[in-house]
Formats: C-alpha cells, sequence, structure tokens
C-alpha cells in the first residue's frame, strides 16, 4: 500500500517532467534542422544559456514585478475582504454597490493602466495599483460567497444556543468562508503579476514588462524568452506560496 | 406530573401549504416521546416549532409554563438534527465546546472531557469530523447538545442515517445517557422514520397523518425501564409494533 503510493506520486511528478523536457528536445530538434530565424524563434539551448548568463540581472526585474503584484495583492484583499463583509452585513449596500463592481471588473486593466500612470505616477506605485485593481474582484465575488453559503442545519444550530449575530459570524460565517477566500487568493496571485506586468508595459524603468518590452523594440528575442519564462516563474511562485498557506489554513478541506 | 412542552391546536403554513394542523400533545417530565409519520409530513417543522427555530402562524406552544422565546433564551433546548452538523475546522473537543464559549461558560472545561467519555469517545477528542464514522459524529452532535446541560432534549432523526446495528447500540446508550446521574434531560421529543425505534425508546408515541400532518393516535408505551433488547422479542413490544403500523397505513 505504502509503496504503491509512492509510486503513484512518482508517476504523478516525474510524468510533466518527461513531457516537458520532450517538448523541448523537439522544438531544439526542429529550429535547428529547418535553420529558422533566432529572432523568431530561438532554441531553448540558447535561451537557457542567456536565462544563466543573465540571471542575476532577470532575477532583479522579476523580484521588482513580484514586489509590487505582492503589494497589490495585499492591499486589494484586505480591502476586498472588509468590502465582503460589509455586502454581507447589509444587502441594500451590496445592491447599490453591485453594478459599479461588475462595470469596474469588466474593464480590461489595460484601458485603465495609463490612468493609473496618471495618478500613481510611473514609478512602482501605478503598478501596485494595476495589480491591485486586478486582483479585487475574485476575492469580493467569492468572499460574498463563501460568508453567505452556510448550511442551514449549521445556523439552525447556532440560534438553539441563542448565538449572536456577532458569534454567528466569528464562528460560522467566517470559517465557513476560508475555503472561498482561498480559492479566490489562488486567482488573484496570478492576477496580480499580470497586473503588474500590464501595468509596467505603460511605462516603466525596471520590472520584468519592461525587460519584455524593451527587449521587442531591440529584437532581442531570445532576451524577451527569457523574461517571459521569468514571469511564469513569478506567477507560478506566487501561486504556490498561496497554496501553501492555505493547505495550512483550511486544513480540513480535501485538495 | 409536570408538563415541559405544552402544545395547543398548532397550525403551520408554508405560504399556502398547510404543513401541521390542529396538533395538541403533552410532553411531561421525565417522559420520552417520538414523534413518527409518512415523509414529508411536517416532523421535523414540528420540532423547530417547539424549539423555536421556527414560529407556526396558530395555536399555542409553551415550555415549562413560559414562551418557547424564554425557554430558548435560557438555553433549554439541546437540538441534535438529523445530520451531525460538526464544524469540520474544530475537533471532537472544540465542537463539543462550542456551545460553552457561547454561552461564555469556558471555565466548564470538565464537562467536554467527561461528556467524551460518556458518549465513548475519550480517545478521539483530538480528531477532525471528517476523520469520524457516521455512527461517532453523531454521538459527538449528542454531546455538544448535552454540553451546556439543557433540560429539553429535541432529536430530529438523530440515527436515520446509520446502519442497523450501530442505530440499536446508539438507541441503548441514549437511554443510559439520559438515566446517567448527572444527566440535566428532562424529557426527550425524538423524531423518528422507524415504528420499532419509537416504541422501543418511548414511553409515548405521537403518529402523524400525512400532509397536512395531523394527531392521527397518540400511543402510550407501558414496557417497562429500564429497556434492554430482551424487550424486543417480548408480546406487548410486537403488539405495539404491529398497531403502530396499522395507523400508519
Ligand atoms: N422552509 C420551508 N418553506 C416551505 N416549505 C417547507 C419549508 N420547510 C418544510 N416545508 C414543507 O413542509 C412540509 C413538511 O416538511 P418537514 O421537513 O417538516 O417534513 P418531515 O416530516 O420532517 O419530512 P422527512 O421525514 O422527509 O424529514 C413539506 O411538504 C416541506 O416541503
Ligand atoms: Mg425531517
Amino acid at each position: 500500500m505504502y509503496k504503491k503510493n509512492i509510486k503513484i506520486k512518482l508517476k504523478r511528478t516525474l510524468t510533466p517532467v518527461f513531457v516537458s523536457l520532450g517538448v523541448l528536445v523537439i522544438w531544439e530538434f526542429i529550429v535547428s534542422i529547418t535553420n529558422y530565424p533566432e529572432y523568431l524563434l530561438p532554441r531553448p539551448i540558447v535561451i537557457f544559456s542567456a536565462l544563466i548568463a543573465n540571471f542575476n540581472s532577470l532575477l532583479y526585474h522579476t523580484g521588482i514585478t513580484l514586489f509590487e503584484a505582492m503589494v497589490g495583492f495585499v492591499i486589494a484583499n484586505i480591502l476586498a475582504f472588509f468590502i465582503a463583509v460589509i455586502f454581507t452585513h447589509s444587502k441594500t449596500i451590496e445592491a447599490g454597490f453591485h453594478p459599479f463592481v461588475i462595470a469596474l471588473q469588466t474593464t480590461p486593466i489595460i484601458a485603465m493602466a495609463p490612468l493609473l500612470v496618471l495618478w500613481f505616477g510611473s514609478d512602482i506605485g501605478s503598478k501596485i495599483a494595476a495589480a491591485a485593481l486586478v486582483s479585487f474582484f475574485p476575492t469580493i465575488v467569492n468572499g460574498v460567497k463563501g460568508l453567505e453559503t452556510i448550511d442551514e442545519e449549521a445556523l439552525d444550530l447556532f440560534k438553539s444556543f441563542s448565538a449572536t449575530r456577532r458569534q454567528i459570524f466569528a464562528k460560522l460565517r467566517l470559517p465557513n468562508s476560508l475555503p472561498f477566500f482561498f480559492q479566490a487568493l489562488k486567482t488573484s496571485a496570478a492576477l496580480s503579476v499580470i497586473g503588474a506586468i500590464v501595468g509596467e508595459f505603460v511605462g516603466a524603468n525596471r520590472g520584468i514588462g519592461y525587460i519584455i518590452l524593451t527587449s521587442t523594440y531591440h529584437m532581442e528575442t531570445v532576451k524577451m524568452f527569457t523574461a517571459i519564462i521569468m514571469s511564469a516563474v513569478a506567477g507560478m511562485l506566487f501561486f504556490g506560496i498561496v497554496s501553501i498557506i492555505e493547505k495550512k489554513i483550511v486544513f480540513w478541506q480535501k485538495f | 406530573m409536570k408538563t415541559i412542552i405544552s402544545l395547543k391546536n398548532v397550525e403551520k403554513y408554508f405560504n399556502s401549504l398547510h404543513a401541521l394542523k390542529n396538533i395538541t400533545f403533552d410532553v411531561n417530565e421525565g417522559e420520552f416521546v417520538s414523534i413518527i409519520g409518512p415523509s414529508g409530513c411536517g416532523k421535523t417543522t414540528l420540532l423547530k416549532i417547539i424549539g423555536g427555530l421556527t414560529n407556526f402562524s396558530k395555536g399555542s406552544v409553551t415550555i415549562e409554563s413560559g414562551s418557547v422565546e424564554s425557554a430558548l433564551q435560557g438555553r433549554k433546548f439541546g437540538f441534535v438534527f438529523q445530520k451531525p452538523v460538526l464544524l469540520p475546522w474544530r475537533n471532537v473537543l472544540e465542537n463539543i465546546q462550542l456551545p460553552l464559549e457561547i454561552l461564555d461558560r469556558r471555565n466548564a472545561s470538565e464537562i467536554p472531557s467527561k461528556l467524551l467519555k460518556i458518549v465513548g469517545l475519550e480517545k478521539f477528542e483530538n480528531f477532525y469530523p471528517n476523520e469520524l464514522s457516521g455512527g461517532m459524529q453523531q454521538r459527538v452532535s449528542i454531546a455538544r447538545a448535552l454540553s451546556f446541560g439543557p433540560s429539553i432534549l429535541l432529536m430530529d432523526e438523530p440515527f436515520g442515517s446509520l446502519d442497523e446495528i450501530t442505530r440499536d447500540r446508539l438507541n441503548l446508550e441514549l437511554l443510559r445517557i439520559w438515566r446517567e446521574e448527572s444527566s440535566t434531560i428532562s424529557s426527550i421529543t425524538f423524531v423518528t422514520h422507524s415504528v420499532p425505534e419509537s416504541v422501543f425508546m418511548s414511553d409515548k408515541v405521537i403518529v402523524l397523518s400525512a400532509r397536512p400532518g395531523a394527531v392521527q393516535q397518540i400511543v402510550d408505551i407501558d414496557l417497562p425501564r429500564p429497556r434492554t433488547s430482551e424487550i424486543k422479542y417480548s408480546k406487548k413490544y410486537l403488539e405495539l409494533v404491529q398497531c403502530i403500523r396499522k395507523i400508519l397505513k
């Protein structure tokens, strides 16, 4: 039984590794035999050697972007949490603000980004704002859902103890909503990295978005690929951190 | 004999749906009363009306000659629902402590562990609900209902989802817990689907008719106490089971 589990785990981790390696080998092979121009599609080996050669600089820019994303994420989610709590306490307020939330949510971040630069300057302020703006909505939508989706019988149970509204909130609604919140936090972790990069596209002198943009201007496709890889790593890293915290806090949930 | 629960001509409508019709009966001190009836006849609704979780449309309900609200505020009701309704983020001990926290009686720390022993789960206090079987979960929910010392136990098909062997064992355990010296429970009102269970447990079985639920007959169960499994082979027991089955037909 125990041995079998290890086998399954090994299979789960090794399969994607082998698949990715296979894709890279085929890519390398096809590009080299067709002599495809490097400025369109560089070979994986070239990309990886560039990645290693410029690692310190890439790490610096990735760190900037990740910092913007995380600060925006934290601000937005604290705000979203409190707004979700207010919404669940007052249906009137929720009804009043709901169209506003939807309108803001459906406006593409790329359309708002120039305005954010105008408001928050071309330094990291506007990137934090962009990251915050995109990571705000999943939390508010899921948060309201989590605070309101409670078992009728659990509510009856609390009523049978003559529990106060505040006790019901602290001991039932809040813990009950945590799985919903974390579901949203994972989504908004990934989105906040996107928001920060979009913010950098509009105007920046550092960050991974800045690297992607400048390498386009100079046709430095290899550099662009390394930056794309780093942006993916940043997104996955942030998502992974949130997932680990989720497993610790929402331990009762089956994953 | 003191009357604990008294219902007089209680009616319940859900909008146009007539759920309960002219319900009149008493539950006295020291009594175990079962409510039985076809599915959807309003048993859960009736129990919730008694416990103040649902309002009623007409008639009167008095609890120890006071109102339902004052009994609810005085924390006289211990509820056991059909589902165990345990909080998955709390372990067994913390689930049993929940009512004590809400009543701000955290100093009563010896009660939960005593109850764990009574329901036979002393080795499981650190387990989480998803690590327990259905029968164990329901025992936790019984311990939770008893933890704050209510005098009126209201149970809605507490063992309905369990297998027969577990159900029989928990039935005996419930009767034993009720008779414990430390027990604060003066009466138990017990909703069930099972005719044999109602006869085995009760002093009185209230048979409801199909929708709208009305009291069809109240059957006195004059079997001796304490009840043991042997009673199930007695002629009297079998007659009572048959009698209630006939009424339900
Ligand atoms: N909140 C509600 N709103 C509207 N109708 C309801 C509500 N609760 C119950 N009913 C209706 O009242 C009737 C009685 O329901 P109740 O749950 O009390 O029956 P029951 O005897 O407990 O059924 P079961 O044996 O299946 O548990 C049903 O027809 C049900 O559809
Ligand atoms: Mg029911």
